[in-house]
């Protein structure tokens, strides 16, 4: 019985240092319920300096500090840091009437506050204002004629923005480059200001896309020249189409009955349509010409480059209603012209400095397009309803990815389902695939006949 | 035996002070999390009515009633009621957005009113075609600015990550309802 005695005794000796961590900050030292790997987030939160309320409504939490906000949820594994919605590296739980997380959750809900927690349970944790500045890497890579900047190093993803002949990545707190940048390609070097990285273009260069990438926390930006291969400054005597062949490469697309690729029909359509437009004098051009991998982004880029008139994307539907058939033509929904989406399709396209003039003017051009684009859409569908037989099924909007950032009237394309087991069939026929390519080419015609004429150039 | 009733007294006196200094240690650590006032009435349940919208083959979004038990009291909740009933389908014959045993796994509400929700990831190439996209993202987005008042926007999340697009639909954003794809 002693031994038993001795035991629990031990035990509850051990346990009960586990029971809080020492948190020692610039000011004070203080201890913080504890369980295991797990720490009270919030009592931390609080040893910053930050104020920390609870709203009953969201059920979350919202932690404020020096012009910065994170908001969590118990049982959440994300947080919104400034807006932004951010994973965090483990759960946030409720425990014992605490909120706990481990301590990379509490470093990730401190770090926007501009704190470091640097230490591990057992032997204590130091709170440290984050005054370093974190390093970043730019690796630049030339791939054919584009430029492509990869930064990575801080973990959490910066917002870019249009800056004067070039790019700013804002991130959450100081940077500070890993080691000096060479030109290379169109990006002409790089500068840092407190906690922004401004990537400086080449002349003649422009941002073609950017977009962040995660595990580990990345952002890419890839430059194409301006003019790459000299097309947009020719002189054309007529209209240009870029015709999208939805999908490609990795990317199959749906599939259908008898193994049919969306990516194969699509290439098809895409071709048989190019041809016809060409017979009728138009000037084609395809985001892919085979069975290649290319960024949903990297097609509507292509268009802005070459200032095409119009952009078709076709693809081939599938749904899990049965019975679903026929075509259904989508253009940009009105979504797309609000102030978030502007700002971001500017930075995928315009090479413009960030003004809020540029902005409205980005807007309203896009607003503009809206109509040419539901017209451009009308055109095609009403034909595709005659393909496939169907009375009316007028055009929808919805904010597609290969449509925002579009500088012209632009619309996407479901040809026909895969998914059902005749029209599946059906599309993947070379007659069928004809008489679609039929309907497409004669709506593109239709649109470009009644399209209004280029506004003429100002005189100075 | 006599020789251990001192040994016996000391380590119930070490016993003692330990469960003393955890008794401490818990109270001072204890947050300023909403604590339930002890005497509260249970209120009693109110049962509400939600609007959700599920597919159909003529690829508009169609209503469906839908009736719980419990009117949801906060709006994160409510969006996870409209979720989870829309997750366990439709009971009127429409075809079910989620075609995976989807779960929610969280939801926040933003001070802005969009709703945050994060589904369980479908399997690769489960999501195919823009109807498909269609229809599982505005299902959720119209079912729940419909059904929970406050909500203006909503935003996907699939295994805790922000995914741009399943090929077709922009997600990366919080997305606004679209009425016009409602069937009449």
């Amino acid at each position: 019985m002693p031994i038993r005695w001795l035991t629990a005794f031990l035990a509850a000796v051990v346990a009960a240092p586990l029971m809080a961590v020492t948190v020692v900050t610039p000011s004070r030292t203080a201890e913080v319920f504890s369980r295991a790997d797990l720490v009270d987030l919030l009592e931390i939160l609080r040893l910053t300096g930050a104020e920390v309320e609870f709203a009953p409504a969201a059920g979350s939490y919202t932690a404020r500090r020096a012009g910065h906000e994170v908001q969590f949820t118990p049982g959440g594994s994300l947080a919104v840091v400034d807006g932004r919605l951010q994973p965090l590296p483990g759960p946030i739980r409720s425990l014992e009437g605490h909120t706990v997380g481990n301590l990379a959750v509490a470093s990730a809900l401190l770090a926007p506050l501009g704190w470091s927690l640097q230490g591990d349970v057992g032997s204590g944790l130091t709170l440290a204002q984050a005054g370093d500045a974190a390093p970043v890497t730019l690796v630049v890579v030339r791939e054919g004629g584009a430029t492509v900047v990869v930064a990575s190093g801080p973990p959490a993803l910066p917002r870019a923005r249009p800056a004067s002949g070039g790019l700013a990545l804002l991130y959450q707190s100081p940077v500070r480059l890993a080691a000096p940048v060479a030109p290379e390609g169109g990006l002409g070097g790089a500068s840092i200001d407190g906690n922004t990285l401004t990537l400086q273009l080449v002349p003649g260069w422009e941002v073609a896309a950017s977009y962040p990438l995660d595990d580990p926390p990345r952002f890419v930006v890839r430059l194409a020249s301006a003019f790459p291969t000299g097309e947009a400054e020719v002189q054309r005597s007529g209209p240009l189409v870029v015709i999208d062949p939805g999908h490609g490469g990795e990317d199959q697309g749906a599939q259908g009955a008898g193994a049919v690729l969306e990516k194969s029909v699509t290439l098809a359509v895409a071709r048989l349509t190019a041809e016809r437009l060409r017979a009728a004098g138009i000037e084609v051009r395809l985001t892919r010409e085979g069975d290649e991998t290319v960024a949903l982004r990297d097609r509507t880029a292509l268009a802005n480059r070459l200032r095409a008139d119009a952009f078709v994307s076709i693809h081939a539907n599938a749904s899990p209603a049965r019975g679903a058939r026929g075509a259904e033509t989508y253009y940009m929904s009105a979504d797309a012209s609000d102030p978030q989406a502007a700002a971001a399709a500017e930075r995928e396209n315009a090479p413009a400095e960030t003004t809020t003039l540029g902005l409205i003017l980005w807007d309203l051009a896009h607003v503009a397009n809206l109509n040419a684009s539901a017209r451009l859409a009308r055109e095609i569908q009403d034909r595709l309803n005659v393909v496939h037989g169907i009375a009316a099924r007028g055009v929808k909007q919805a904010p597609f990815v290969v449509l925002t950032g579009a500088t012209m009237p632009a619309a996407l394309v479901e040809i026909g389902f895969l998914s059902h087991p005749e029209e599946g069939q059906l599309v993947s026929q070379p007659d069928t695939q004809g008489r679609i390519a039929d309907a497409l080419a004669a709506g593109i015609l239709a649109f470009l006949r009644n399209a209004p004429p280029p506004a003429p150039a100002e005189q100075p | 035996m006599r020789w251990l009733r001192p040994l016996v007294a000391a380590i119930l006196l070490l016993v003692g002070l330990a469960a003393a200094a955890v008794l401490v240690s818990r109270s001072r650590g204890r947050s300023t999390a909403p604590v339930e006032v002890p005497g509260t009435p249970e209120p009693t349940p109110v049962p509400a009515s939600m609007t959700l919208f599920f597919p159909g083959p003529d690829l508009a979004l169609h209503r469906e009633r839908r009736l719980v038990a419990e009117r949801p009291p906060t709006t994160q909740r409510c969006a996870a009621v409209v979720l989870e009933e829309l997750l366990a389908g439709s009971q009127e014959g429409w075809a079910s957005p989620f075609t995976w045993p989807a779960s929610v796994d969280a939801v926040f509400v933003t001070s802005a009113g969009n709703v945050v929700a994060d589904i369980s990831p479908p399997p690769a190439g489960q999501v195919q075609g823009t109807a498909s996209e269609v229809g599982l993202i505005y299902s959720a987005v119209n079912s729940l600015v419909a059904s929970c008042p406050g909500v203006a926007r909503v935003q996907l999340l699939f295994g805790g990550r922000q995914v741009e697009s399943f090929g077709h639909l922009d997600l990366s954003r919080p997305l606004a309802p679209r009425p016009d794809l409602v069937a009449p």
